[in-house]
């Protein structure tokens, strides 16, 4: 069966689902939405589903505090029928070196002069606020209350539902094999259902993104790494913030359902698309957790699954029009942060695929930094 | 053997049993009677001629299929409750049965039954399409139930609450219910891992031991797919809830 789309844009995770919804709002119609699966099947179903707007570099706190500031309301905005478990009960972020403590006062700097309130803590002050952890193997922290976590699964659909009351077409179970480019320029989408002619495309495919790059002659410097996460049984609520740490490997939070998430980045993760579990991450989650927050010791472990970070050279978003091929848009490089960055991706990309200004400074996202060099490191990932 | 266990066996339905051809061209009497006992007032109520009469009080009755029209003035006059009319041609998806029902309070027209099979077995929701209670019928009102199409010649009798209600719990960790699942797939969630994702059924302490088989049989049922055919959610490890300290290395050998 073949179609006719103003914009086809594939991937149903977060990335995905918000563009449709932001291109939708401004008007545009005919848009399709191609997914391999169903939504959220991706690294967006598969995140720690955090947020944070504690960043080393001023482009990413920016762009997490926009995200931020939509999220608190979504569920109003979007008129979402469910909820999308949005919990602002901070991140904590602990510094186990002398020089993750010097970067870290450098980054509460930053973020405070950009209007997010972060605060530097001791780690006295900091066991005030998780009490169960132990606060001698950290040397210090910073903390900002309106950090969160949210429901991935939730906060999708709501942008989905919302993008297809205002006529956005979803095709689930759909696989894209092919990229038509004719004169330089984007002229279809094929897929095992059918072609679908457009002249935009939205490349969104997260951990898949280099490939649907090359499927149109796109070079796109990222790689997909797999990161594991566990989860455990739900208790009583115990813990409000999320505990990172960045030289210390961690993040461990509590969700609004009891349930506590953690995760690790592995020193060999594949970087072949597999999302199989590896025994290797739960052994070492398990040794970190009862090592930085003891009493979790008692709490059983259900379930461990694995996801794609796609990583980018700098650790930064790419927000870009392909510079070869015209129609051709990507959003993808979020180095396991596009979660997070969900709202601000779809009003930026929506903006760029419309010719608009840009609400927030993202030029320096583009594809050509990398050939430019100028990269944008950030410093603060776990 | 139906004199001890009061259940017919697979040889006594067979005997009994329209064929299939008979049953798509519309409504048939089933007679299962199986027992010698001197009883005849199916014979006299039927007007066709389809039940034949007796050459002896004490035989079972024999039916023409053919000959018969569905009418089921049979089913209320049988004392032994033992005849019911079936329809095939009800709908797409579903079977009329009639069945004779002696207890109180009769069912309402609309509402939602279980439907069992002659052990007592639930096997499937039931619709109450009718309730018939003429005073010809002396006190034994027929009940006409819509079932899935392919319990016809399996639903005999009815209990009156719902079991396979909107309000059982299929996901015990999580506590989704049966009519939250059913809304669920309404909306378009046909995987069982898309059901997981949006409702948490599965994600709990069990991870879907309990609730995987159910949800898989709602789809099934719902999108009219076999459960074979369906996609199976992701089993992950460690399949049995394992305590964070116990993977850790644990203090006393645990």
């Amino acid at each position: 069966m073949n179609k006719t789309a103003s914009v086809v844009i594939i991937g149903g995770g977060i990335s995905g689902a918000s563009i449709a919804y932001n291109l939708a709002k401004k008007g545009v119609k005919d848009i399709i939405v191609v997914e391999k699966k169903f939504l959220t099947s991706g690294s967006t179903g598969r995140c720690g589903a955090g947020i944070r707007m504690q960043w080393g570099t001023e482009m990413n706190c920016r762009l997490s505090k926009f995200s931020t500031e939509f999220y608190e309301t979504a569920n109003e905005v979007l008129e979402y029928e469910g909820d999308i478990e949005f919990k602002q009960g901070g991140y904590l972020i602990v510094a186990a070196t002398e020089k993750e403590d010097e970067q870290f006062k450098k980054n509460v700097a930053l973020q405070n002069s950009l209007g997010i309130p972060t605060v530097y803590l001791t780690p006295k002050e900091a066991k005030k606020i998780i009490p169960h952890m132990d606060e001698t193997k950290i040397i210090s922290a910073t903390f900002c209350q309106k950090d969160g976590h949210l429901n991935p699964f939730h906060t999708t659909q709501a942008f989905a539902n919302a993008a297809e009351r205002l006529g956005v077409k979803f095709m689930k179970y759909t696989e894209v094999t092919g990229i038509k480019v004719e004169n330089g320029k984007v002229v279809g989408v094929q897929t095992d259902k059918g072609f679908i002619s457009t002249p935009v495309v939205v490349n969104a495919a997260g951990g898949y993104s280099k490939q649907i790059g090359e499927m149109a002659g796109v070079d796109i410097p990222v790689y997909a790494e797999r990161h594991q996460i566990l989860v455990t049984e739900p208790v009583n609520q115990m813990q409000d913030p999320m505990y990172m740490g960045f030289a210390l490997n961690v993040y461990i939070q509590q969700t609004p359902h009891g349930s506590f998430i953690m995760g690790r980045s592995g020193e060999n993760e594949p970087r072949d698309l597999r999302i199989t579990s590896s025994w290797d991450f739960t052994e070492k989650m398990a040794k970190d957790a009862c090592t930085l927050l003891p009493m979790l010791k008692d709490l059983r472990v259900v379930r461990q699954w694995a996801g794609l970070y796609t990583m980018s050279p700098d650790r930064q978003p790419i927000y870009s029009k392909a510079g070869n091929v015209e129609g051709f848009y990507m959003s993808t490089g979020f180095s396991g942060h596009g979660f997070m960055l969900g709202p601000v991706t779809g009003v930026v990309m929506s903006e760029m695929i419309l010719g608009e200004k840009p609400s927030l400074p993202i030029e320096k996202l583009g594809l050509d930094r990398f050939e430019k060099g100028e990269l944008l490191f950030e410093p603060s990932v776990v | 053997m139906l004199e001890k266990t009061g259940v017919a066996t697979e040889q006594d339905l067979a005997r009994v049993t329209p064929s299939k051809e008979r049953r798509a061209k519309g409504p048939v009497a089933v007679i299962e009677c199986f027992q010698r006992i001197p009883c005849n007032p199916c014979q006299t109520a039927c007007k066709t001629g389809a039940i034949k009469e007796f050459k002896d009080i004490n035989d079972t009755p024999e039916i023409d299929h053919d000959a018969c029209t569905g009418c089921g003035l049979c089913v209320s006059s049988c004392p032994g409750l033992s005849i019911v009319v079936v329809d095939e041609t009800y709908s797409e998806e579903e079977a009329l049965v009639k069945i004779p029902y002696e207890f109180l309070p009769l069912p309402e027209a609309g509402s939602f039954v279980t439907g069992l099979d002659r052990e007592g077995k639930p096997v499937c929701r039931a619709k109450v399409v009718k309730v018939l209670n003429t005073k010809s019928m002396d006190r034994t009102p027929v009940v006409s139930l819509a079932v899935p199409k392919d319990m016809s010649m399996t639903v005999r009798f009815i209990k009156l609450n719902d079991y396979f209600s909107d309000n059982t719990i299929v996901c015990r960790c999580e506590e989704l219910t049966m009519g939250e699942l059913r809304e669920l797939i309404r909306k378009g969630y046909n995987t069982v891992d898309e059901i997981k994702r949006i409702s948490r059924a599965g994600m709990g302490p069990c991870q879907g031991r309990t609730c995987r088989q159910l949800i898989m049989q709602e789809i099934a049922a719902a999108t009219g797919t076999k459960m074979a055919d369906l996609t199976v959610s992701t089993y992950r490890p460690p399949v049995k809830p394992v305590k964070l300290g116990t993977i850790a290395g644990g203090e006393h050998g645990e």
